[in-house]
């Protein structure tokens, strides 16, 4: 009875553990070589089974350090994006990590950046990734018609991908498409990871998360009831709050935020006992730790590439060449009203006379706000039509959409600084949260240094959902300018047909090119397809 | 041996559910979090009532980026259009912003779900308005369920005033626009052409459909839409 039992939980687990089998996520740039300064192109396909709308790509040096970083939507279980890399990287081997908050799953590719000043190191020997669990792809049984073997500089291609129709039925989604030059003697790995997820972390559906917690400033300990408030200055500000559990922890869910956005954290005891420590999260990609790394020895002919590649950076820096298009940000026209309501009245301080500060301002201008200092201490009040009086809370005061708790940042702000004053005359809700009236105040140069950083207070620029971008297609008027292109083609979305007609000129850079076809089949393996030609 | 691969299997099993769960999404009604209004001001008490019920019932509002905030106590003003939601946390009733939201919906004392959109009315005295949706499709029948405060005879309201109900229908289509209608027979099959309206008559003779008050007309519309009868509009 015993054997049966341990047979049919063994078969059990057999079968259930093929059915859980995991995909990986599939990681492609556009080449393995960049000089430091350069822009790198990435394509992702993403599991089918794939919870989290937002995948993670990481630039991580071989210390394990995040270089930079994006953050991309997945549509249709796959997507694409770029990452500048920074001028003053240095030489050497470095890994980009694809991951998503709750996936186990990582998938590292292994690339090699020069430094475009030092080139690449005296000793010829350098540092790559020497994992084993290198992620598998079929090659597929597609043709290439119309690519020669040779082209000239500015040559003219065309050429046909022929799918047969048994690939076309199994093709699960896009193809990705592109040509670019190919470093000689380096074949990086790419390869996968498991690492455990950490525990109650929250999928990341339609934007990317912002986590942290807060501490009392005084015991070190998670603060329990803190308020957090997080604002996102914009001609209509943004504004999100959380009310801190046990753990002291908050997360905002920045959803369909696209580019850099300015983000201020703040975080307060609403008794206003305790002085608290806002900390954020930081990012760990690799989560299972670094991989292990061997020492390979740099071939003459990769060397020669670096150099040349070097040269055509500096050239397509002096002559800016612009490779990227980057695609308009889509504009979310929902909610087009400050998050404190329509205001009862805007008042604009320069259209009157000039007055010095904003005890004046209130005094002449702001009839129902009264902002008095008694003793040196502020006040600010705002009288409520229902109430026939002042409220005896302080309102909530914005500065340029970041809300203030010390009125000392306003009271010599004068009619020259502000562009408009709105004030709110009622008692606001939003949320769980109670405003006493509101007076919003909008500077003449809004650049939030009045407001300043402090423990309670992180300013910062938060790379949210990075926008679409195309590759720019050199123009006829533009023959007499230098053409330093090292990607000819990059079609990252290509609808599968039976007959796909690509075509593309060659730059004015000699050497080796790989015109390379990705594309993932209905059980979720990925299978290539790729043919090499030279620019001479 | 079998005892020993049996709690291993056991435990094995065990790790893996624990996994499993720690990928789950934590539960909150984040939603509720948007909700943007400003303190509800009692009306002056008259007789009759100016709102749609008089107790808070459970419904859920739509933001306008389409997501929604459930389990919230809401009350219809139809006195002064508005919707109020009581906030247990703060015990204070809000009125919730009405260009904030698409609509809401509550269920009633009958059990009933009552369904509250809002549109741009662009007739007399236009504006946004809740309009609750009767009936819904490419042409939708709509009742603007407004109360006005207005004289009364003595003898019902020692101040001479009360809130009465106004109660106006409409059918109304995207692009269209709103066209009114009367709880009655005719005023439906005026919106037929005359040979659908002959079939209209047929239909409702034959469904045995009675026009008494605004559930029959709601029955009446949903009959001659079930058998296709399409209205001139």
């Amino acid at each position: 009875m015993k054997r049966r039992i341990i047979t049919g939980l063994l078969l059990f687990f057999a079968l259930t553990g093929k059915a859980q089998e995991r995909e990986y996520f599939n990681l492609f740039t556009d080449r393995d070589l960049y000089i430091s300064g350069e822009t790198l192109l990435l394509k992702v396909f993403a599991p089918s089974d794939e919870q989290s709308g937002i995948v993670s790509v990481d630039l991580i040096n071989t210390n394990g350090k995040i270089i930079s970083g994006i953050s991309k939507k997945i549509i249709d279980h796959q997507t694409d994006g770029f990452i500048d890399l920074p001028d003053s990287l240095s030489s050497g081997c470095y890994l980009l990590c694809t991951s998503t908050k709750t996936n186990p799953t990582l998938t590292v590719k292994e690339i090699y950046i020069s430094n475009q000043f030092s080139g690449l190191p005296e000793s010829n020997f350098a540092l790559r990734s020497s994992e084993t669990n290198s992620v598998a792809e079929k090659p597929a049984a597609l043709q290439i018609d119309g690519l020669d073997t040779t082209y000239k500089t500015r040559g003219k291609a065309n050429l046909t991908l022929r799918l047969p129709s048994e690939l076309l039925s199994q093709i699960n989604e896009n193809l990705f498409v592109s040509v670019a030059e190919i470093a000689p003697g380096y074949n990086p790995n790419t390869f996968y990871r498991i690492a455990k997820p950490k525990k109650n972390q929250i999928i990341e559906k339609e934007g990317v998360i912002l986590e942290g917690f807060v501490k009392d400033i005084k015991t070190g300990e998670p603060f329990k009831n803190g308020i957090v408030f997080l604002s996102i200055p914009d001609t209509i500000p943004r504004f999100k709050y959380y009310i801190t559990g046990e753990d002291g922890h908050f997360n905002f869910q920045l959803d369909n935020y696209f580019g850099k956005i300015p983000v201020v954290v703040q975080g307060f005891d609403p008794d206003e006992k305790r002085l608290l420590k806002v900390v954020l999260n930081n990012r760990d990609s690799l989560k299972s730790g670094i991989p292990a790394f061997e020492t390979w020895t740099i071939s003459p002919e990769f060397r020669k590439s670096t150099m040349d590649n070097i040269d055509a950076v500096t050239f397509s820096k002096i002559f800016n060449c612009q490779e990227l298009t980057i695609a308009p940000i889509p504009v979310n026209k929902t909610d087009d009203y400050p998050f404190y309501g329509v205001p009862t009245e805007v008042i604009d301080p320069q259209l009157f006379i000039e007055l010095p500060n904003f005890t004046e301002i209130s005094r002449e201008l702001l009839p129902g706000v009264k902002f008095r200092a008694y003793n040196r201490i502020p006040s600010l009040q705002v009288f409520s039509p229902a109430l026939h009086n002042f409220f005896n809370d302080q309102p909530l005061l914005l500065l340029d959409g970041i809300p203030i708790r010390d009125l000392n940042v306003i009271k010599d702000l004068g009619s020259k600084e502000i562009d408009r004053i709105e004030v709110c005359h009622s008692k606001r809700f939003y949320g769980n949260l109670v405003f006493y009236g509101v007076v919003a105040i909008y500077t003449s140069k809004p650049d939030y240094n009045r407001v300043a950083e402090s423990d309670d207070l992180i300013k910062l620029n938060l790379n949210v959902i990075q926008p679409n971008v195309t590759l720019n297609v050199p123009l006829e008027q533009r023959l007499n300018e230098m053409d330093l292109r090292k990607v000819l083609l990059w079609k990252p979305s290509l609808k599968p047909e039976q007959n796909i007609n690509l075509d593309f000129e060659t730059s004015d850079i000699r050497g080796n090119y790989k015109l390379i076809i990705h594309g993932k089949t209905k059980d979720g393996s990925t299978f290539y397809k790729e043919q090499i030609f030279e620019v001479n | 041996m079998a005892n020993r691969i049996l709690s291993i299997i056991t435990l094995f099993g065990l790790f893996a559910a624990s996994s499993l769960a720690a990928q789950e999404e934590l539960p909150k009604n984040l939603n509720a979090e948007k909700i943007k209004g400003m303190s509800f001001i009692p009306y002056s008490s008259f007789s009759g009532s100016p709102y749609l019920s008089e107790k808070f019932l459970i419904g859920e509002i739509e933001f306008l980026d389409g997501t929604k905030a459930g389990n919230l106590g809401l009350r219809y003003s139809s006195y002064r259009d508005e919707i109020i939601y009581y906030n247990t946390y703060l015990s204070s009733q809000i009125v919730i912003d009405k260009i904030s939201i698409k609509g809401f919906s509550f269920t009633d004392g009958n059990g009933v779900r009552r369904v509250f959109r809002r549109q741009n009315y662009t007739g007399y005295l236009n504006g946004e308005r809740f309009f609750e949706v009767l009936s819904d499709g490419k042409i939708s029948l709509l009742a603007y369920r407004k109360v006005d405060l207005g004289t009364c005879d003595p003898s019902y309201s020692k101040l001479g005033l009360a809130y009465q109900q106004s109660y106006t229908y409409y059918m109304y289509a995207a692009g269209k626009g709103y066209s009114p209608l009367s709880l009655n027979r005719n005023s439906l099959l005026s919106k037929f052409d005359k040979p659908n309206q002959k079939l209209a008559k047929k239909v409702l003779r034959k469904n045995k459909v009675m026009f008494t008050d605004e559930a029959s007309f709601v029955l009446a519309w949903n009959v001659l839409k079930e058998n296709g009868i399409s209205i001139s509009f």
